[in-house]
């Protein structure tokens, strides 16, 4: 039963981590469908699930159970029709920035020269092309994210998956890179799922956000928002912006509230 | 400190063990049969002019390279799979932790019964010692990588073979290369080791310093000691650089 226009179908998805000592439950029965072409954030509080549901998504750890589908075809292992971009640096350091890039199309056994052009049009995209022979330990952490979201593009995927990759830059920076991605976007309009813990980043680049509570996750609320698109960062000061930030802030505190409360009521009585 | 002020230490360092050996010797504290510096040097001078020091050297390297080269091959490859695949891993654990402890040389009259004494029991001898480190090393490396570079090939389409040769052989090369520095330190022990076995008649520095023993020439004895030391640096001073060519990028942000 496959959506026309779904590009990622996720259906009672459950994870359970299996130790010696004890199971943990990181994800309970989640459903969620990304529409083609729509750039989908998930928030949540830190440790809740998002790096390991979007790790499933990615075909790189196994599910307990559920049903994942990506362009309708289940996913069982990883494969270069998603492109993951992990929350740590995955770039080889062995490498320089043009080989890094060019590494998914050497596997693939493209010839010389068109993977050549390849290279060069992602690397002019993220505006890196004269930091080519670089090492990525020779650039600053914003134009490494930057490379990695060029090799990932260069293997040309159906859908993005992206797990907080802005998450270790300063603010000025990860503003920076959230108006550069939403242009490189806007050129390929690939469906996105992309997982942060910063709600603005979140309110800022997508058309719907969904929110994870607690752990283990479940989801508590999917908002859309609309704002018509190209966006520009004056949209940080806008009124509706703010009242987005809040009803996603007043969700994800929700669960903190509650000892609270029932703290309180002791005190009363 | 920079690195000329460094080297000039360590040559200082050295004259200084020469010169305090040297003055033992001339004073005679010590017992004659120990030779002395210069001694040594004049006898290594005879026998560099004596023609056969060339067969010995090249003899004694041919079997310490032939062993490494296995190691090399073997040990790495080996190293590899015992790190990627779990299950290989737990095969080899029990042998690794049995024979690694003991002196190989105790498998010498094993080896001779199926080789003789031959250049092959010698080189399987030397492959046999020299093998551990590589092979740890190696596994030890492998099992550290770090998961996102094994994901991210994976996610790039890479076959196993493709994740092994293209990812995880060069993420793993520095540690590669710090267990051969070890084994090809233990070729050049065993270099001496593996040439006591049989008649000393042929070629080797081995067999050089066991008939100077047997001669009364200490100085020669010694002489053959520190041409194996001389070599061992050499060698080692190759490998450093063959290793500074290949980790050319910054190994420590690996
Ligand atoms: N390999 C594992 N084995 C056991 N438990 C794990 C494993 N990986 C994650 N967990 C647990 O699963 C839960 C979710 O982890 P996950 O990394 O998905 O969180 P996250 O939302 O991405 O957090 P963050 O925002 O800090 O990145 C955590 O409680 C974590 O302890
Ligand atoms: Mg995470």
């Amino acid at each position: 039963m496959t959506k026309k226009n779904a590009a990622m179908e996720i259906e009672n998805l459950r994870k359970v981590y299996s130790t010696k000592n004890e199971d943990t439950v990181a994800i309970k029965d989640v459903s969620l469908t990304i529409p083609e072409g729509k750039f989908v954030s998930i928030v949540g509080p830190s440790g809740c699930g998002k790096s390991t549901f979007l790790h499933i998504v990615g075909g790189f750890i196994e599910k307990s159970s559920g049903k994942v589908k990506v362009r309708g075809k289940e996913v069982e292992k990883p494969g270069p029709d998603r492109g993951m971009m992990f929350q740590e640096s995955a770039l080889f350091p062995w490498l320089n920035v043009f080989d890094n890039v060019a590494w998914g199309l050497d596997i693939q056994g493209m010839p010389k020269k068109e993977k050549n052009e390849i290279v060069e049009r992602y690397l002019k995209l993220v505006r890196l092309w004269e930091f080519r022979n670089q090492l990525p330990s020779q650039l600053s952490g914003g134009m490494r994210q930057r490379i990695s979201l060029a090799r990932i593009l260069a293997f040309d995927p159906e859908v993005l998956l992206m797990d907080e990759p802005f998450g270790a830059l300063d603010a000025q920076t990860r503003e920076e890179m959230q108006v550069e991605l939403l242009r490189i976007w806007s050129e390929s309009k690939k469906s996105v799922l992309f997982v942060t813990h910063d709600i603005e980043e979140a309110v800022f680049l997508s058309d719907t956000v969904v929110v994870f509570s607690g752990r283990p996750a479940v989801i508590s609320e999917v908002i859309d928002i609309k704002f018509p698109r190209p966006r520009d960062l004056n949209l940080y000061k806008s009124p509706e912006f703010r009242d987005y930030r809040n009803q996603i802030w007043d969700l994800l505190h929700q669960e903190h509230h509650k000892p609270v409360q029932i703290v309180s009521e002791v005190v009363n009585g | 400190m920079d690195n000329k002020l460094l080297r000039m230490i360590a040559v200082i360092e050295l004259l200084a063990i020469f010169l305090i050996w040297e003055l033992l010797a001339v004073f005679q504290w010590f017992p004659t049969y120990l030779s002395s510096p210069l001694a040594i040097f004049k006898s290594m001078g005879e026998l560099w002019l004596d023609g056969d020091l060339l067969n010995h050297i090249g003899s004694s390297l041919f079997r310490s390279l032939m062993g490494f080269l296995l190691v090399v091959i073997v040990g790495v490859t080996l190293g590899i799979l015992a790190g990627y695949y779990r299950r290989v891993g737990t095969f080899f654990d029990p042998i690794v932790n049995t024979l690694n402890p003991i002196p190989k040389i105790a498998l010498l009259p094993i080896l001779m019964v199926w080789f003789g004494i031959s250049d092959t029991t010698r080189i399987l001898i030397i492959f046999l010692t020299a093998f551990f480190p590589c092979f740890v090393a190696t596994r030890d490396g492998v099992k550290s990588i770090k998961q996102v570079y094994l994901w991210s090939g994976q996610n790039m389409g890479a076959s196993t073979f493709q994740l092994l040769r293209k990812i995880v052989f060069p993420v793993t090369l520095p540690k590669i290369f710090d267990g051969l520095r070890v084994s090809l330190g233990l070729t050049f022990v065993m270099m001496f080791s593996s040439e006591i076995i049989g008649a000393a008649n042929g070629f080797g520095l081995g067999f050089l310093i066991l008939n100077a023993d047997l001669g009364g020439r200490t100085d020669y004895m010694f002489a053959g000691v520190a041409f194996i030391g001389l070599l061992g640096f050499i060698f080692d001073k190759l490998l450093l650089t063959i290793r500074g060519k290949v980790l050319w990028w910054d190994v420590n942000k690996a």
